[in-house]
Parts: C-alpha cells; structure tokens; sequence
C-alpha cells in the first residue's frame, strides 16, 4: 500500500502497537517485570561465564574508565535483542493476522511495524533501567543518550527491514521460521557483545565482529554507553549503509508480495 | 486512500464503478511450503488456473441499495472482496468515489483479552476511521450495542450475541457513504435484527450507497433498488430485484429438477397450488430455529377424490432428506376432498439449524400406488438462528450436556464466539 495509505490509517498503526504492549504478559504474574528479568538474567549467567569460567578481565571503558562486564555485556545486548526479538515476533505476524488480511483492506504492514514499536517501547524502558545503573557506577551517561536515540533510529530502519522481508517471505515458505533462529543464533555470537573484539587473536575474525550487521551497530552501541565516546565517521556510515539497504530492500519485497497475502493465507 | 480518491468527471454521480474485472486464482495441484520441497520441484508450483470472475462490469450510481446474488461459488464473494480491495483483479479496474466501508466479517480484529472499549477503538480503526472520529462516535456506538455496563470488562466475558451487538454497532458506525456487506444481516435476536433493519433504512434514506452480497433473496427482495446476478464469475442478469430474482430462482430450481427429474409428476386430478410457511398466521420468507412453525399446503381438484394421502418432504438445498411427515402416518387423511382448499402442519419447536431448505410435496392414493401429483421444490424458505446456537447438521436434537468425573471443572468456560486460537491449551 502506498505511502498516503499508511499514513490514513496511523491510528490503527497506534492502536495495534498499544494492543501489543497490553496483551504481552497477560495471565502472566510478574507481568512486565519478565521484560527486565530476561536481560538481567543473561547478564547474570555471561558475567559468570566472562569471569569466573573463562577468566577474562573486563573490558575498560575508554575514556569513560569503567571495568564492569555487566555493563558493557548490556550496552551491546539490549539492542541486539531488540533487533532479534523484534524479527522473530514479525516473522508470524502476517500468518497470524491472516483472518484480518483475508476480511478487510489495511496496510499489512502495520501488523510488522506494530510489532516493532511496542518492542522499542520495551527497550526504553530498559535502557532507562541501565542508564541508572551506570549512574551508580560513576559514569555520567545522561548526555549520550542524545547519540544513542540517532543510533536507535538507524537500528530500527534496519530491523524494521529485516522483518518486513522475512514476515512476507514466511507467507510462502514457513521455513524462514527455523532459518532465523539459526541466523539470530549466528549473529548473535559473530557480535561483541559477550567477547571483546580487540583481544581476538585472528584479524579475519575481529574483521567480521566488528564490520558484521548487527556487529557494527553493536559495536556503535557499546562505544556510546560504556565508552562514552562517537563511534567513528565511518562506524555511523557502515551501520546507516546496513539500515538504508536493509529497509528499502524489506519495504520493496513486502510491498511486491502483500498483495496476493489475502489469496495466499 | 484510493477510496477518497476523486475519480474522473465522467464518474458523477457514480459510487462505485467495475470495469472488465478479471480474477484468476491459481489451484494448486502441489504446493510447496518449504524450501526444500520448492528446490525439489524445480523451483516451480504446478497449477492451474481458475478463472473466479470473467468481463464484470456494472456502476453503482449514488444512492442506490444493489443486491448481488448467486449460488455459492459463482464468484460474488470474490467480487465483493475486489471491490473491498482486500483481492487485487487481474484485468480490469473498479473505481470507488466514496468513502467505503467493507462489512465482511463482523469484530474482525476484536481481541479477547481488550475490554470492550479498546476493542471498539481498535475494530473501528482497522475498518478505516479516525481516532476523533471514534472518539465522537463511542457513545453512539456503546449505545447502540446496549452494553454500558459491561464496556470496560474484556470481550472474552461476553456472550456470543453480545460480542456480535458490539460488533455491528461498530460497524454501522463507520458512517461511510458506500458500504459494502456480506450476508450480516442476520445477526442476534430478533429485536436487535429489527435495530439493524432501521439503521439500514435509515442508511438508504440518507442518500448512501449500498451494495449487499448474498444467496437470501428474500433480503435483495425487500430492500434494494436493483439486483446483480453472478454466474460462472459474470453476470448474468441486472435490472429490478423482483424480475432478476424470479429469473435466478426459476433457473436455480431448473437446475436442481434437471438432477432431480421433472418438477412435477403424478396423473391428478389433484393438484398441489402452493406451499405457505407462517408464524403466527403470518407468511414468512424466513423462520426461526425453536419458532411455532405452520406448513400450509394449497391444493384445489375438479373432482372429488377419496382419502387422499398428503405428504411432505423437508429437505436441505443439498438434497439432503430432513423429514417427511405423511397424512396416513398421522392418521389424519380425510374420507373426501374437492374444490379447493388448504392442509395446515403445524409444528412447533422447530428443529432445523440455521440453513436453506426445500419442500416437496406429494399426493397419493391411500395405498400409494396412485400417484396423484408430487411436486418438486414446492417451496424454499430459511431458517435463522433462534434458540439453538448448533450450526452443524441439520437439526438439533436439543440435548443437555452433564458432565461427572474427579478431574472435571464445575465451573463451565463460559466465553464469546468466535473462538480463538489461544481458547486451546492443556492446564
């Protein structure tokens, strides 16, 4: 549908995210406490893994001075788990909408984009609750914020790409299902976000963890909150290339596809 | 939107117009859903092509109700969901200078887990409205469903004809100037049928276009201006309702005798006239499930004819035998008859589900080997929903449910219709 369409029917854009976001945890008793728990207990199970299995020293935050692998464990995770969390929730979303798309004409799109704005509103919400905890450990994160709100930006055209093409591509293949949670499997671990890339011994390996899709905006992430510095002209360039290429390639395939979802559901 | 779209200047005065629509559907013989069993077929599905509309043309000019008719599979549906835009047509296009609403399923969207306020919101905007336009609505919507005191508590708490009141009085709500709808009309209770009717009315009155889609032609009869009859995806008559009607129920009952044999057989002298469904001494079209229901069978004969046999066959449009009450059975033939005249079979507590049914009739010696007339499709009528909520089968045997056991729940899940998928689970 065209742009004009979409814009027409934002409330119904608004409305959907809101049901997202309302109908989450239900039934569920610690409700929205499980968005929080999640995070903070693979921060939990890496930090014991990073240092007391692995024996590894914390990274040191340049200029920022910090030593705590939490924090910089969460820098790069948050983002990376809005980005996969959001693709895998679009993934089935139009297969699940299907009655909707066979009986009345709306922008299919929104059932994906709705999607990703109730998950970035999770992901305020966290970084929210690790801005306080870098707080106290003395590191005065407050004015990065205004840099990491650019980066999210890019983060979500590029998520928004990956999951318009994989939800339209999972109509008529359902294998896309399993072949993302290998991919997300793969990209999480070929990002820095539970290793260091400078203390990789091989340079073809600190070469793909950092100029990776997800390893690039990871890395962008981390040299914002945990550094506290700009990541690098060509950082900002690598990971806007990924998110520009990412979206226009997602709304082209979507766009071609959606409509024949209500003949092919 | 397309649908606020100006259209040319040849178009005033025109609604909705459908130029030379074509829809193809491809049927599949193989249909790969997975990567493997594409890359396995050579990277193609095998199918054919099925050709669900062919060359249909028509404009709706504003203001008028047209009813589109035709059996199930001539393509009405598929033209009323190209018209919807939810289907995209090969050839062909259809213009819409109005702002149009599409009625095809009624909550489509509703979530069970949303209070009933959220989900007005939220069903409202999928089919296109604005939040201020909802927000000035609500009231009139909540009205209009009679559910004030349960607004605020989650859909899945409500009954089924709750759920389709809040439903439709969203939809109606939506205020377009064009609105297409698919068979809803028979929806909830009796007196909220009659609300909806008004509204309808009230609608047409107001100078909106309306375009209806059905097999109840009784509905097209006594509510729009002009009828479009879809065969074989084209169209096959258009003009007033009561002469496309009689044409497609003439050709309809055709079709079903040329299967059947001949319409009418047997050597008189009798003859039956006709065949009258009522309710409290009242022709109807359409009956309800659990209604007192009245077979009045109109006969007339030029000579007297001695105990005749009268019988009476109920069937589904599928030619499926309901019942077959008969004069002898019921020890209720007479020792002579003449002129003309008339049988009642009453029947109360009507147990046919919701569905089409014909009626044939016979007439016959009383040892049944002189036929004096049998009389196909005497007559068809509908049944709607009433006080059984079955809808497979045919009829309902009214049964109570009771259930025993040590792992059995006294407490009954009580929850709105249409059923969702997050309904199942193992606890």
């Amino acid at each position: 549908m065209s742009l004009r369409t979409a814009v027409a029917h934002r409330n119904l854009l608004y409305l959907l995210s809101l049901k997202e976001l309302r109908t989450r945890y239900r039934k569920s008793v610690l409700g929205w406490a499980w968005s929080l728990l999640n995070p903070l207990s693979q921060m939990v199970i890496f930090t014991v893994v990073f240092l007391y299995i692995f024996l590894r020293e914390p990274p040191i935050g340049d200029p920022s001075g910090l030593e705590v692998f939490p924090l910089y464990f969460l820098a790069g995770m948050l983002p990376f788990q809005y980005f996969s969390i959001s693709v895998t929730a679009s993934i089935g979303s139009v297969q699940e909408g299907s009655n909707l798309i066979k009986k009345v004409a709306f922008p299919h799109e929104h059932l994906v984009l709705s999607i990703v704005i109730a998950q970035f509103a999770t992901l305020l919400i966290e970084l929210l609750v690790l801005s306080v905890a870098f707080l106290i450990f003395g590191h005065m994160v407050l004015p990065w914020l205004a840099p990491m709100m650019l980066l999210l930006v890019l983060i979500t055209m590029f998520t928004i790409g990956v999951a318009l093409l994989l939800s339209a591509a999972n109509v008529f293949f359902h294998d896309i299902n399993y072949l993302w949670t290998i991919v997300a499997q793969l990209l999480f671990y070929s990002s820095p976000i539970i290793f260091v890339t400078e203390e990789i011994p091989f340079a073809w390996l600190r070469l793909i963890t950092s100029l990776g899709p997800t390893g690039s905006f990871v890395r962008a992430s981390q040299e914002i909150l945990y550094d506290g510095q700009w990541p690098s002209i060509e950082r900002w360039a690598l990971v806007a290339m990924y998110s520009i290429t990412s979206l226009l390639a997602g709304a082209w395939v979507f766009n071609r596809l959606s409509p024949r979802f209500a003949e092919e559901l | 939107m397309s649908w606020l779209g100006h259209g040319n200047p040849d178009d005033h005065g025109i609604a909705l117009r459908v130029d030379d629509v074509t829809k193809t559907f491809k049927v599949y013989d193989e249909r790969a859903t997975s990567l493997k069993q594409f890359i396995a077929m050579g990277g193609r599905n095998k199918y054919e092509e099925f050709e669900a509309l062919r060359n249909v043309s028509f404009e709706v000019p504003v203001g008028e109700a047209v009813g589109i008719i035709g059996h199930n599979g001539s393509g009405k549906s598929t033209l009323l969901k190209c018209m919807a835009k939810i289907l995209t047509p090969n050839a062909g296009s259809i213009t819409i200078n109005k702002r149009m609403a599409a009625l095809l399923e009624l909550g489509a969207g509703f979530h069970p887990e949303l209070s009933g306020r959220d989900n007005v919101f939220l069903n409202a905007a999928i089919l296109g409205m604005s939040r201020p336009d909802i927000a000035r609505r609500f009231d009139d919507i909540v009205a209009f469903s009679e559910l004030e005191r349960f607004i605020d508590t989650p859909v899945k708490t409500y009954s089924s004809g709750m759920y389709v009141r809040l439903a439709f009085a969203v939809a109606i709500n939506v205020d377009p100037d064009l609105l297409l709808i698919d068979e809803i009309l028979a929806v909830g209770d009796v007196t909220f049928q009659q609300k909806c009717m008004e509204k309808f009315v009230q609608f047409r009155n107001e100078g909106r276009t309306l375009v209806l889609v059905t097999h109840d032609t009784s509905s097209v009869r006594n509510f729009c201006d002009r009828a479009i009859w879809i065969d074989h995806g084209e169209v096959k008559a258009d003009g007033s309702p009561a002469d496309v009607i009689d044409e497609y129920t003439e050709t309809m009952l055709e079709a079903q005798a040329a299967a059947d044999g001949s319409m009418r057989r047997g050597d008189g002298p009798l003859r039956v006239t006709k065949v009258d469904v009522l309710v409290s001494d009242t022709r109807m079209d359409r009956v309800r499930t659990g209604d007192d229901v009245t077979f009045r069978v109109h006969f007339e004969t030029p000579e007297p004819v001695a105990n005749p046999v009268f019988s009476l066959s109920i069937a589904s449009l599928t030619g499926i035998p309901v019942t077959a009450p008969s004069s002898r059975d019921a020890r209720a033939v007479p020792v002579s008859v003449d002129g003309k005249g008339h049988v009642d079979i009453a029947v109360r507590d009507l147990s046919l589900i919701p569905g089409s049914y014909t009626i044939h009739t016979e007439v016959s010696g009383w040892s049944r080997q002189h036929l004096y007339d049998h009389l196909q499709h005497a007559r068809t009528f509908d049944v709607l929903a009433g006080d059984s909520s079955e809808i497979d089968g045919l009829v309902t045997l009214r049964p109570t449910w009771t259930w025993s056991g040590d792992g059995v729940s006294s407490e009954i899940y009580d929850r709105a219709l249409p059923p969702s998928p997050d309904d199942d689970g193992i606890t």
